[in-house]
């Protein structure tokens, strides 16, 4: 069993032994910190000098289906730069997120399938990103669908709980059939004879696919992967899925799943379609600009906290987008770095809006006011993850956010073309997302006290903070010294500009 | 190759035909309206009938029956086997006796079943 | 060791169990089922050791085709569903005694049970001699040594409405489609002179074959072959059966029978399929019987309040899609092409692992009292969190959610048509599958989300040899979601 076969099976074999009577707790709480430290070791042992994309480290491969007529399909694992990034993004939300789990006794329901879905999600996660056969990259995504159903339906709160979980699944299942429609029509197109992502960057760049089909497997691709990703316009089950689904099960969704869409259009749609992505790079930038200034001001008209985080997530989505479009290594190696740290940044929100929410119930501004003076602890952590989400200096999202700005407004053309002026527009953006993001720490934790006496709540506890605490870590590690992650990221993007470029 | 169904086709046709003459013939030439409800029941021997037209029998004589109609059948395709026997002996076939012995061993075991279930016991 | 032995052990084994039932004086009947699954399990140990023939010009070889890894994948599959459907039935004694007639004086209490057990061995060894029949005489008998027996078991819980039903309308349909089969397999020897299969195929691939009288036999035959596997429109009779019949018999019905009537149709369709006479004009009526079995099938589940009921329009859209496969078909001398054999194989592979996960869980449900309506089955996880867990990974995988076995074999049928450019097929295939993914996380989604329908929270005791079989099946579903060669192997 290679290390990535060891990486990825940990967390369902924890399931498992979870719904086979182990402690639910201690299991997964073990499970994440072994896949922690084996994401760590991974890391630590990726060899940084390769210049190249797709040019797999710790490779393994097992044939699982060869008949005559399919392409092969291999049980196969592999890391390049990006993903070496995002299984660390993984392994650290997932830790944070079992951390911020319930004690068994206080989940309302069946504590083992609680903790048995949070580790079905993770371990889809990790798959799907450590994948390096396209059936296996779509299938592990997948996995995470059905438990992320039952959490928000069984665990959710409010009363719609059920038709949110609905509303999600409907949204992520159809957006991965349209997904699905574009990758088999991809591989169709490529004649290919496996399903290895190598595989079909190689034939890409041989005979490739001609224009008119590269413009609607594009498209088909956007549109699937950026409903995963919750592109504007399809983007209208995340705000409410958010704030309605149990706070670990949003650090991870918002955090990690949601990277798969982005992952996948760096991963198969530059590489293999560029043509299609030049072909509709407008329609692109319109729905970025969206999401960034139409949902953020529709994140400053929010009024209640939780709904807030969920639709700021959306917007800051748009970012990454834009360094993709960028499309030179600067934009792409920053819509990677953002990706790992908007990831840690918004699951700290939201297990600190999950940490509110146990205390306080409704989460609406006016009944807050403050609470900086009761709970310190609390209040410092919020700014603290609040800083790094408007992307000031000394955090990860700084050191992302700067060279997609750069990267995006690159370029020799005297004057304005269409990716300059959305990088005009984004740049509005982080107005926008400071106002209502200081506003809403403002109206919580300082200003004047509420008429309900709010400050007999119990400030966090270590228990409480130490998922936190391991976030913000992440993000001040990152933001202090980029490099950690940059010297991942850089060969990789290189080399998939050396594809495009050969 | 067609021409040789004719045949048939007349033969189906007068049948056809014949069944559909003697309905529509009974119809014209019948006296019609001369119906009564005595008319109309079962003639029997003179008697008023008695009773359900169709009587109940007890299941058992439809066991019996069966169970004849299916140890019959042995019989018939014994027959057959025994007038080609020496034959297929000749021409060396070994496994000719043994076909035969198997199904007639099925049938014994069917019986002894029979037996034991009771089928055949005429008072339980 | 011969292929054919496997078959004659079974029919032993069935006469075995017979006698004992009628001589030894058993406490328990249920006994017998235990000694019907362990002869099967080593029957189906055997099937690992046969050899290939060493005289392959005895005539046995003309009624029986001389093994090939097919015929011995669909003997395992038929083997496998009757010590399952036997594992079931074990569970269900308690239903079937009292629904049969109330023991006489001084009768075994459990009198009428031994032949519950007995039969469906019967049916196994039809089953396994259809998998290998290559000519139309063993072909029909083998058909009508499955049909007859599944009569009597479909009719077997005799005081009860449902089960009558189900085994008169099988009884009467069973029979005419028995008469088309003849009547078709008539025509066919008439225009080719042959019983076998062998020349019969070589004799349709003639371009001088009478094509009118050729068709009329495959429509003929295609009327009963798609009785058989429950496609439209002769689909009618599968949802009153699945619902009427005892459940350890609904589901040997929905797996095995089907399975058989599939081996059976492509030993006989693929005659007309790889003919370049007739080839083109039956692809056209298989089109059009799977876009509608598609269509029908998994629509009207949608409809469906009891679950038996929707097991049985699932199986009819199942049935759509192995009959995509077949309408598939590329040209003889496409190189490197998806077989549809291979499909066909997995598919039935595939369908046999997750339906009998379901009626399992159904079947205990049953024998539990539970009831069998959708109703029934609400808020099912804070019962019995073990019997909703397993029913939910059978029906993600028969609604095709990745890494499960039923996901493979949606991908292969979607390949195969869109290889052949079967644009409406897979339009129709598109909505049936849609369809199917809503009705089967719907039940899903009740087990978890609604709150119980009767207070009576007491949970449902599994007994050992039905856990062990379910736990099974969930693992083999899932590994051969993610290794689908371990299906593939067997067969190719």
């Amino acid at each position: 069993m290679s290390t990535l076969e060891f990486l990825v099976s940990l967390p369902l074999i924890a399931a498992l032994a979870i719904a086979l009577g182990a402690p639910a707790r201690c299991t997964a709480l073990g499970a994440s910190v072994l896949v922690f430290l084996t994401t760590i070791y991974c890391a630590i042992n990726y060899n940084t000098s390769i210049e190249d994309f797709a040019a797999w480290q710790f490779e393994s491969a097992r044939t699982v289906l060869d008949m005559p007529g399919i392409p092969t399909i291999s049980l196969a694992f592999g890391l390049d730069g990006i993903s070496v990034v995002l299984i660390l993004l993984s392994s650290i939300v997932l830790l944070a997120a079992v951390l911020a789990a319930p004690d068994e006794s206080k989940v309302q329901g069946n504590s083992r399938l609680y903790y048995l879905s949070l580790l079905l999600i993770g371990g889809g996660a990790l798959g799907a990103f450590t994948a390096t056969d396209l059936f296996f990259f779509y299938a592990f995504h997948e996995l995470a669908l059905i438990p992320t159903f039952l959490m928000i339906g069984l665990f959710g709160r409010g009363e719609n709980r059920i038709r949110t979980a609905w509303t999600i699944t409907i949204f992520l299942s159809v957006g991965s059939l349209i997904l699905l429609v574009g990758l088999i029509l991809l591989v169709i197109k490529l004649g290919a004879q496996t399903f290895a992502i190598a595989d079909l960057i190689a034939l890409a760049q041989g005979q490739g696919i001609d224009a008119a089909s590269q413009n609607w497997i594009f498209l088909l691709l956007l549109v699937g992967f950026g409903t995963l990703v919750s592109l504007f316009p399809f983007h209208s089950w995340a705000a409410p899925a958010y704030a309605e689904a149990p706070t670990p099960v949003t650090m991870l969704h918002a955090g990690v799943l949601k990277k798969f869409g982005l992952y996948g259009l760096i991963r198969i749609a530059l590489p293999i379609v560029p043509d299609g992505f030049q072909h509709w790079l407008h329609l692109l930038l319109i729905l970025l600009i969206g999401n960034i200034l139409f949902i953020g001001l529709v994140t400053i008209a929010q009024r209640s906290l939780d709904r807030m985080l969920g639709f700021s997530s959306v917007m800051h989505m748009g970012y990454i987008f834009l360094g993709i479009a960028a499309f030179n290594t600067m934009g792409v190696s920053g819509a990677v770095l953002l990706m790992f740290a908007h990831g840690l940044s918004i699951a700290a929100l939201f297990a600190l809006n999950g940490a509110l929410r146990d205390r306080f119930g409704d989460l609406t501004f006016r009944r807050f006011g403050k609470l900086g003076k009761s709970l310190p602890r609390l209040g410092l952590l919020f700014g603290f993850a609040t800083f790094a989400a408007i992307g000031l200096p000394g955090f990860a999202n700084f050191a992302a956010e700067i060279p997609i700005y750069f990267g995006a407004f690159d370029g020799d053309a005297s004057g304005m073309n269409w990716l300059r002026w959305a990088t005009v527009g984004a740049l509005w953006g982080v107005v926008i997302s400071a106002v209502y993001l200081l506003r809403a720490y403002r109206s919580i934790f300082m200003g004047n006290a509420p008429k309900v006496r709010l400050d007999d709540a119990p400030d966090m506890l270590l228990r409480e903070m130490l998922p936190v605490i391991l976030l913000i870590a992440g993000l001040l590690i990152v933001g202090f010294s980029p490099e950690v992650l940059n010297q991942y990221i850089r060969p990789t993007v290189n080399g998939l500009f050396l594809l495009s470029a050969g | 190759m067609t021409q040789d169904y004719i045949a048939v086709l007349v033969q189906i046709v007068l049948a056809g035909g014949f069944a559909v003459a003697t309905l529509i013939a009974s119809a014209l030439l019948g006296k019609r309206a001369l119906r009564n409800p005595m008319k109309d029941s079962a003639y029997e021997c003179g008697m008023l009938p008695v009773g359900e037209g169709q009587a109940r029998f007890s299941v058992k004589f439809y066991l019996v029956a069966m169970l004849f109609v299916l140890f019959d059948v042995e019989v018939v395709f014994l027959i057959p086997w025994a007038t080609v026997y020496r034959a297929q002996i000749e021409s060396g076939a070994g496994i000719f006796l043994f076909a035969m012995l198997g199904f007639v061993g099925i049938l014994f075991l069917a019986y002894l079943y029979a037996l034991k279930k009771g089928a055949l016991s005429w008072q339980r | 060791m011969q292929v054919y032995y496997l078959e004659f052990f079974v029919v032993a084994l069935g006469l075995v169990m017979l006698m004992v039932d009628a001589f030894a004086k058993l406490q328990d009947k249920r006994s017998l089922a235990r000694l019907g699954i362990l002869g099967l399990g080593v029957v189906f140990l055997l099937l690992f050791a046969v050899q290939s023939p060493s005289n392959a010009a005895s005539p046995v070889w003309k009624f029986y085709a001389a093994p090939d890894n097919l015929s011995l994948f669909f003997k395992g599959v038929a083997l496998l569903t009757t010590i399952l459907s036997l594992v079931m039935a074990i569970d269900f004694a308690p239903i079937v005694l009292s629904k049969i007639a109330p023991p006489d004086q001084g009768a075994h209490p459990q009198a009428g049970l031994g032949e519950f057990y007995s039969l469906p061995v019967f049916v196994c060894a039809g089953l396994m001699w259809m998998a290998s029949a290559n000519n139309l005489v063993s072909i029909f008998v083998s058909i009508e040594v499955v049909s007859i027996t599944f009569i009597i078991l479909a009719g077997y819980m005799r005081r009860n409405v449902g089960s009558l039903e189900a085994g008169v309308k099988y009884l009467i349909l069973g029979a005419l489609s028995a008469g088309f089969l003849v009547y078709g397999f008539a025509w066919l020897y008439g225009i080719t002179g042959s019983m076998e299969l062998g020349p019969i195929t070589e004799a349709l691939a003639k371009p001088g074959v009478n094509s009118t009288a050729a068709m009329f036999a495959f429509s003929l035959i295609l009327v009963s072959l798609a009785f058989k596997l429950g496609a439209a429109p002769f689909h009618i009779w599968v949802p009153d059966v699945y619902q009427g019949a005892p459940t350890p018999i609904t589901a040997f019905l929905s797996v095995g029978s089907k399975a058989g009537a599939a081996i059976v149709t492509l030993r006989l369709v693929y005659p007309y399929l790889t003919s370049p006479v007739l080839g083109t004009k039956a692809l056209a009526i298989l089109v059009v019987i799977a876009i509608l079995t598609l269509l029908l099938g998994n629509l009207g589940a949608l409809a469906q309040k009891n679950l038996k009921r929707l097991m049985g329009y699932s199986s009819v859209g199942h049935s759509g899609f192995l009959i995509m496969a077949l309408a598939s078909t590329s040209y003889p001398g496409a190189v490197n092409a998806l077989s549809p054999v291979a499909v066909f194989a997995y598919y039935i592979g595939a369908y046999l692992l997750m339906t009998l996960l379901v009626f399992l869980v159904l079947n205990v449900l049953n024998a539990a009292d539970t009831g069998e309506t959708l109703d029934s089955i609400r808020g099912l996880a804070k019962r019995s969190p073990f019997l909703a867990g397993i029913l939910l990974i059978a029906l993600a995988s028969l609604a095709g959610v990745p890494l499960t076995t039923g996901f493979i074999g949606k991908f292969l049928a979607f390949k195969i048509a869109l290889d052949a450019g079967q644009w409406m097929l897979i339009a129709a295939a598109l909505i049936g599958a849609a369809a199917g993914f809503y009705f089967y996380l719907k039940i899903a989604a009740s087990m978890y989300l609604d709150a119980p329908s009767s207070s009576d929270g007491a949970a449902i005791p599994v007994n050992l040899l039905t856990k062990v079989s379910m736990v099974i099946l969930a693992i083999l579903i899932l590994l051969t979601g993610i290794v689908p060669n371990v299906i593939v192997k067997l067969f190719s």
